[in-house]
């Protein structure tokens, strides 16, 4: 199994009136690919920003982040953003998705801003719909459909454009049992097929979904 | 890609429309102000360029001496063109060009028929080849070739012929000569200082067989060969002023080539012209800059609105970003929606300009066609603005969107509020500013010309009617006609004289001593009597003319006016009585009486010297009988006046005015200016609304959860109104600080115009901020109260 990436002795502070709170704290995290890793912990605890750091989305102020062997810290932003729109795929707990674009736009977003051409986008787009069983639904608005419905059509948009990382930030945060456990489901069956996920999560029922579970404690430090 | 801009750039801008509709409704007025204003400045630099040789013809000018204040005048004695035509090799044909009767309104009779024109011209019959005049009957090459003859213009030709033949028929000017007609030519153009409407032949009048170096009344057009150096034939034609005229004739000493094409625009300092169809491009650079002013405020709005909007977009900027998008990418985006925005207002803005084509044409008096809306300078001049709106609007708020980092998902995003903040209040103050400064030029405009039209003139002009008689037969059908007004009873006075005040008195001059080389410019002015009457004149010493003079008595009995009486040193008006005075009149010319000074001439200048005079054997005409009248029902006074006329003079044309009207007209170039600025001040502040208006409401809707806590704490309605309200005004305040100063000093310098004008007050200051201050409370207190009286459970409720 090949390391995807490394995370070497990460902090992250800001300050406030002079005193520094660490919003991560002597972070070291390897992730193999294939993973499924859950990152639990109180809220406030740094689940969310841990996430935004391997996604490149963003920074820290000490440490080392390595990706496919490649330094992401040292990188320029422009190749940075290549790589994490190569590579990783980003699942929101409030899907964002757009609203004034129909469900097939949504997921064809991505590979617009990839280059990719026309006639492969239609064949990528039309791929995630049949698999997700929303080819029906793909003219309609983010706001005609449930709340499952709608993070179905973000887990597909980050999916689409084949990524080796799928982030998930409290992916099932606003849905109920069922919903949940369809989406959770989902992330199983992708993981299968070699995708590797992080997500953070509150819930012992999610987390148990994962292969690995990674315990964040106040001030962002990794409880072994 | 580009076809999702495009998607994606119309359905931002259908789901967001209160800031969709208020952009269009600013930009559209801003551009439509562009266009017709452009469409107006294309025309009239477009003035004379039409003509084969307009390269090539000049208008000679002449600069005169200092006794006429070395003024620039358009027109010059009849021997000049001659002289230059003969002397200078490099003029390749001339012709001089004037008015009938020096600019007085021409009688002409045809059969039974009288009618009146303003713009027969005589002219050398050279004139047709120079100005490419297109004659559809008779051949411009042989016009003239028998004496006597006349052209017509077509529309003049309609007018006086209707659907009859012209060719061959006679007409007499002015009950003296007979012409015949021999050609009638295609109309001048719209866009020409030219403005003939009938020509006769020079040659055939005194005016160019008796050829001399006085009488300063013809304009003379050159037409130089090709390749000439202007600035040699400018010395070649001022040297021969040493050649011909002796030193005491001088009173001009240079001559100037004014290229035709720049006559309509650059003529503002060249006197007696008798083109009525002159422009001033100071006007047109006027014009250009408000257009361009209004349209800037709109842009600002743009501006404005959009990155106050940016709020509610940031959340998707940042998801497109997460999704990949680079900073060009969205750039892009953005500047796709405004071109859009901006080409959709475009559209508006054409279809709103046709219809304020009339409105445009009733204050500046200059008429567009809607052709010319569309003609290609137009056009492509659109679609430079469309990219230049495109970037200018469109600019800051791309790159200040496009900035937006992905953190704002996560609500995590750095606090940019202080730097857009900042430059967002800048744009309201800015706006503002240009408002409350219109505003208070308006003021002070409007202040002038009312000032203008009261003023004390030193005589009274209304409810005197002016009547030409310049054209009666004999001097008898005049005198029966006074004899008839006489009787009636609406006519309290009359007065017959050469001329009406201000308008074609004669120039002379009065010496202190009679061996003086030179003397005080003055009109003079040939009347019968009774003129302090009619006029209403202040009489400060003396009597009135007398009203009959014995038939032998050589006396000139003149009524000089105080600048007269000042120049010659007379400590007191009643020392001047019966003195006599030195004038080219003759040595027997005594003073009548002392008048106060009275502004025959515009406001803008200087009183100069004037003088009424009555003599046996005077050298000019009575041509205008003055008529005081008493009566409200004017056309029935109309009415009787024009019977009494026909009755007594029946080969003459009724020909009238009211002196008050040609008073008013003198002002008719500020009029302009007052309604323009007035327009110009309404749509500016009305943009600036437009955006005050959304501003506010973004504002109200960012701040919603604040005012539904403070609601819940116990805020009342008028209290959060006030607290929203607060910012707005704060940012007129400042506004008005820097207008203020700015404002005082533009309108002292415009003010320095005119010799007799208003002092500039304060309260026309607060008048402009209090209304500043009231405009923008009403345009944002709207929103203020519906953001106070929102329900507080709505707007506290969490996503």
């Amino acid at each position: 199994m090949t390391m995807l990436l490394e995370l070497n002795n990460i902090y992250k502070w800001v300050t406030q009136g002079g005193n520094r709170i660490f919003l991560l704290k002597d972070i070291n995290l390897k992730v193999e690919e294939g993973e499924f890793i859950s990152i639990m912990g109180p809220s406030g605890a740094g689940k969310s920003t841990l996430l935004n750091v391997i996604g490149m989305l963003d920074n820290f102020q000490e440490g080392e982040y390595n990706f496919l062997d490649e330094s992401v810290d040292k990188m320029k932003e422009k190749n940075r953003s290549k790589l994490y729109k190569e590579y990783i795929g980003f699942v929101f707990q409030a899907y964002h998705l757009i609203d004034e674009l129909t469900v097939y736009e949504n997921i064809e977003t991505p590979l617009l801003y990839k280059n990719v051409k026309s006639s492969e986008r239609k064949a990528l787009v039309a791929d995630i719909l049949d698999r997700f069983n929303i080819v029906g639904k793909k003219d309609l608005f983010p706001s005609q459909l449930s709340g499952g419905q709608q993070q179905l059509v973000g887990v597909a948009r980050a999916l689409v454009a084949k990524p080796k990382l799928i982030l998930a930030d409290e992916p099932t945060g606003n849905l109920n049992s069922k919903q949940s456990e369809e989406i959770m489901q989902l992330f199983k069956e992708l993981n299968q097929e070699g995708v590797t996920i992080i997500q953070a999560t509150h819930s012992e029922t999610n987390a148990a979904y994962g292969s690995r579970t990674l315990n964040l404690l106040d001030g962002g430090r990794i409880e072994i | 890609m580009i076809s999702n801009y495009f998607k994606i750039a119309w359905r931002n801008i259908r789901a967001n429309k209160l800031f969709t509709v208020l952009n269009i409704a600013g930009l559209a007025i801003g551009l439509c102000v562009c266009i017709v204003l452009f469409s107006f400045v294309n025309t009239e630099l477009s003035f004379d360029k039409m003509y084969s040789n307009s390269e090539n013809i000049y208008r000679v000018n002449m600069e005169t001496s200092e006794e006429y204040d070395f003024e620039t005048w358009a027109t010059m004695p009849n021997s000049v063109g001659p002289a230059m035509s003969e002397d200078i090799p490099q003029v390749k044909k001339m012709t001089r060009l004037i008015k009938d009767d020096f600019g007085a309104t021409a009688s002409l009779k045809i059969g039974d028929n009288n009618f009146t024109e303003n713009n027969l011209y005589l002219a050398d019959s050279t004139v047709f080849e120079m100005f490419d005049f297109k004659f559809i009957a008779g051949n411009s090459k042989n016009v003239f070739s028998k004496p006597k003859s006349i052209v017509l213009s077509q529309s003049a030709k309609a007018r006086l012929f209707g659907e009859q033949e012209a060719m061959g028929r006679l007409i007499t000017v002015n009950n003296r000569d007979t012409l015949q007609v021999s050609g009638v030519y295609v109309d001048l153009p719209k866009n020409s200082v030219l403005d003939c409407a009938m020509v006769y032949n020079i040659m055939d009048s005194w005016m160019g067989t008796n050829v001399y170096w006085s009488n300063a009344s013809y304009e003379t057009y050159v037409q130089l060969h090709p390749d000439t150096n202007v600035a040699v034939v400018e010395k070649q034609a001022t040297a021969l002023i040493d050649k011909y005229v002796d030193k005491e004739g001088q009173y001009f000493t240079k001559f100037f080539l004014q290229p035709l094409t720049k006559i309509h625009l650059y003529s503002a300092d060249v006197r007696e012209g008798y083109s009525t169809k002159l422009g001033n491009i100071t006007t047109i650079k006027s014009l250009l800059f408000l257009s361009l002013l209004v349209l800037f405020i709109a842009c600002i709005n743009y501006m404005n609105l959009a990155t106050a909007n940016s709020r509610k977009r940031s959340k998707s900027i940042g998801m497109n970003k997460v999704l990949g998008a680079n900073r060009r990418q969205m750039l892009s985006l953005f500047y796709v929606e405004t071109g859009i925005l901006v080409l959709i207002s475009i559209i508006i803005a054409f279809g709103i300009s046709f219809l304020a084509l009339p409105l445009f044409k009733s204050i500046t008096g200059n008429e567009i066609n809607y052709t010319d809306l569309l003609a290609t300078p137009i056009l492509i001049g659109m679609l430079a603005i469309w990219l230049f709106v495109t970037i200018i609007a469109g600019s800051y708020p791309a790159f200040s969107m496009s900035s937006i980092s992905p953190l704002v998902l996560v609500n995590k995003s750095k606090k940019k509020g202080s730097v857009s903040e900042f430059v967002r209040k800048g744009l309201v103050v800015f706006q503002f500013a240009a408002s409350i400064v219109l505003l208070i030029a308006v003021t002070i405009i409007l202040q002038q010309m009312s000032f203008m039209k009261n003023k004390n003139l030193g005589y009274d002009p209304n409810g005197i009617i002016a009547i030409s008689v310049k054209s009666a037969e004999n001097k008898q059908q005049v005198q029966n006609l006074m004899n008839a007004l006489e009787k009636e009873p609406t006519i309290k006075s009359i007065s017959a004289t050469q001329a009406m005040p201000g308008s074609n008195e004669s120039g002379r001059s009065v010496r202190k001593l009679s061996t003086d080389s030179n003397g005080l410019p003055i009109a003079s002015c040939r009347t019968e009597g009774n003129i302090v009457e009619t006029l209403k004149l202040k009489l400060l010493a003396g009597n009135e003319l007398p009203q009959t003079i014995a038939t032998g008595d050589s006396i000139i009995y003149t009524l000089i006016n105080e600048k007269i009486l000042s120049y010659l040193n007379y400590k007191n008006p009643e020392e001047a009585v019966g003195k006599i005075i030195n004038t080219e009149l003759g040595d027997r010319a005594i003073i009548s009486g002392v008048v106060e000074n009275f502004n025959f001439n515009s406001l803008k200048e200087d009183i100069g010297g004037y003088m009424y005079y009555k003599a046996n054997d005077a050298p000019e005409g009575i041509r205008t009988l003055l008529v005081r009248y008493n009566t409200k029902n004017l056309p029935q006074f109309l009415g009787q006046l024009q019977k009494n006329f026909n009755d007594n003079l029946p080969n003459t044309a009724f020909d009238y005015q009211f002196v008050d009207k040609h008073v008013a007209q003198l002002y008719a170039s500020e009029e302009k200016t007052a309604s323009t600025a007035t327009i110009f001040s309404a749509l500016a502040i009305f943009i600036a609304c437009l955006g005050l208006f959304g501003l506010a409401a973004f504002t109200a809707e960012q701040r919603t959860k604040e005012i539904g806590v403070r609601k819940v704490l116990g805020a009342t309605v008028i209290g959060i109104t006030q607290l929203l309200s607060k910012d707005f005004l704060k940012l007129v305040l400042v506004a008005f600080v820097i207008a203020a100063p700015f404002a005082y000093w533009l309108m002292n310098k415009w003010l320095l115009d005119f010799t007799y004008r208003i002092e500039i007050n304060w309260w026309v200051f607060a008048l402009a901020g209090v209304s500043a201050i009231l405009i923008a409370l009403l345009t944002v207190s709207f929103q203020a109260i519906k953001a106070a009286i929102a329900n507080p459970v709505k707007s506290l409720r969490t996503e």
